[in-house]
């Protein structure tokens, strides 16, 4: 039953056109990025110096596999938030909205069961596009660049490379990470959706407490508060492009992250539970 | 089949429904009615578990719904006024996506509901595609699937056309008839209540004005219709004799116990009163409700449909 129900809410979510807004928006960012990249001349010839200072053969790494990692970071930071809170803030509150939740709460489901089948759906939903973000990231790019090695410049950390093979896994591993940032930023906007709230409250909401905790993070006065920021922690997906990996951060980050979206979810399904449903 | 007791719900400081008891028997076409506003979906709300009584209980088929919610609901249908589905989904996505939220329902139980309703052939088009009386049919489906035992019909003739509410009555009927279902009606068109409920249960502001049959609601015994010369004459006359007991709106009579129009009507000739027509009259559903409404201070709703 629970496989029925997860897939019929596959069928709602993956049925609506909005689900493939996020989609067709990456791709154009992407498009984007990689003709600005192409044809400008300022970011190769500032990636150009930086190799050869530090005594790397630029041809080497201005690849494909670095130029696909160098979009990831605006998409990842500004649109990723946005179009998995959309999602996430429309899988309940949308449906009170419309009214089909009346419908379904009229059959013998339990509300947490209810939620569960949806938060795993928002999950899978969250995965499939960081996993889409890379491919379609790494195929556009290989289209006007040449195979090679890794070279990334991650902000506010020192450079780090990787020969290709090394670099492809990184790539992979890091967009493994972002999907958990993209689950756990669909989790909150979820858990506001749970509330009596309109849709799009449910995305502003989180897309605002992402923002906010983004800003204070990087205020120089919280420095000293910075692990205590929610973003910091959903920056882990960095942690797998930096050279060593600090595992322990990444431990630490994913425990974190865990126990956020456990919070939102049992916040979320608290408030729910206590609502009455009404047309 | 349902039963509830006591039962108050209050949002904020507004009391929706105020100490509600109500039985409702297996096997009925049982009527709630009463203005907007009343608490009629409020009471639905609460026999299906999705809103939280503020005191009292629910039992729905034997189960108390908030403590057993799953079994009181596993034989329950329902459909809302006006029928919402996921429109850029099929028909038959739809109805196997509500469908499992109670059970795994193979396909042929499928085609045999939407046989049932008339739908076959427009199963696999988009719900956008379906007109009102389609959608009508197909929150018809959705709630037959799980092979009920209690139907709960929340205004569901609400913005059909005359063809549509007489099918819809019709196949209340059928269900009644066919499948023995007990069905729980809320609506707002009185006539479609007189000729389907056979019990009915009158809600104001809240609170529980009316419950008993039809045919209690509707049935006159005493009162009779009477067309004379002089009618405050012959209600001195007739209860100067003992055969009424008294008269409203200048044109009804009410019999004293055990006698008959044949002596009023005796008795008024032998004093020279013409007797132009007398006959016995029941009231009709809607005569009976707004009479209850202004007994209770209600006001009329402004656009309740004459009764036929």
């Amino acid at each position: 039953m629970f496989l029925y129900q997860l897939r019929n809410e596959l069928w709602k979510l993956f049925g609506k056109k909005r689900t493939y807004v996020g989609f067709v928006i990456f791709l154009l960012a992407q498009t984007l990025i990689l003709l600005l990249f192409r044809f400008a001349v300022g970011p190769t010839r500032q990636m150009t110096r930086l190799l050869e200072l530090n005594g790397f053969e630029p041809k080497e790494y201005i690849s494909s596999l670095t130029v696909a990692t160098f979009m990831l970071f605006p998409i990842a930071y500004l649109l990723l938030p946005l179009f998995v809170a959309l999602v996430g803030g429309d899988l309940v509150a949308k449906e009170a909205e419309d009214g089909t939740l009346r419908m379904i709460l009229s059959r013998p489901v339990t509300r947490l069961r209810l939620l569960a089948v949806k938060w795993l759906a928002g999950a899978i939903f969250a995965f499939f596009l960081s996993l889409a973000l890379g491919l379609t990231g790494l195929a556009s790019a290989a289209c006007c660049f040449p195979w090679g090695h890794l070279f990334v410049t991650n902000p506010g950390e020192p450079f780090a490379v990787f020969d290709a093979a090394a670099g492809l896994r990184c790539f992979f591993a890091a967009h493994l990470m972002l999907s958990v940032k993209a689950v756990s930023i669909m989790g909150l906007a979820f858990m506001f959706s749970c509330f009596n709230v309109k849709p799009a409250t449910a995305t502003i909401l989180a897309v605002a407490l992402i923002f906010v905790s983004s800003i204070l993070q990087n205020i120089p006065f919280f420095s000293d508060f910075t692990p205590w920021f929610l973003t910091y922690h959903l920056d882990v997906w960095r942690q797998l492009l930096a050279a060593p990996v600090s595992w322990w951060k990444v431990g630490q980050s994913l425990s974190l992250l865990a126990g956020f979206n456990l919070s939102f979810f049992v916040i979320g399904s608290t408030a729910f539970y206590v609502r009455d449903i009404k047309s | 089949m349902i039963e509830l007791t006591n039962l108050d719900k209050a949002f904020g400081r507004r009391l929706a429904v105020a100490n509600l008891s109500l039985a409702v028997p297996r096997g009925e076409i049982f009527g709630l009615l009463g203005h907007n506003g009343a608490g009629k979906s409020t009471a639905i709300g609460m026999m299906l578990g999705q809103v939280w009584p503020s005191r009292g209980e629910v039992r729905v088929g034997g189960f108390d719904v908030l403590t057993q919610r799953t079994k009181a609901l596993q034989k329950v249908g329902a459909i809302f006024e006006t029928p919402v589905f996921y429109d850029y989904l099929s028909g038959w996505r739809n109805l196997e996506i509500f469908s499992h939220y109670t059970c795994p329902v193979s396909r042929q139980r499928l085609a045999e509901v939407v046989e049932w309703v008339g739908l076959t052939g427009r199963e696999h088009s988009r719900v956008k595609t379906y007109s009102h009386g389609m959608r009508t049919r197909l929150a018809l489906a959705q709630a037959l699937l799980p092979n009920p035992e209690l139907l709960i019909l929340d205004e569901p003739s609400d913005g059909l056309d005359p063809g549509g509410i007489h099918e819809m009555r019709q196949t209340i009927l059928r269900l009644h008839r066919e499948l023995g279902l007990t069905i729980l009606l809320s609506s707002h068109l009185l006539n479609e209540v007189e000729q389907l409920c056979t019990r009915i249960c009158v809600l104001h502001q809240g609170h529980k004005v009316y419950e008993g049959t039809l045919a209690e609601a509707t049935q006159t015994r005493n009162c009779v219709r009477l067309q004379t010369g002089d009618f405050p004459a012959a209600v001195r006359m007739l209860e100067a004799s003992g055969l009424i007991t008294g008269s409203r709106d200048g044109k009804y009579v009410i019999l004293a116990e055990g006698t008959g129009t044949d002596r009023v009507v005796k008795q008024l000739v032998a004093e020279n009163l013409p007797v132009f027509e007398i006959a016995r009259e029941d009231r009709t559903l809607e005569s009976f409700y707004l009479n209850l409404m202004q007994q209770h201070g209600g006001k009329t709703p402004p656009t309740l449909p004459p009764a036929n």
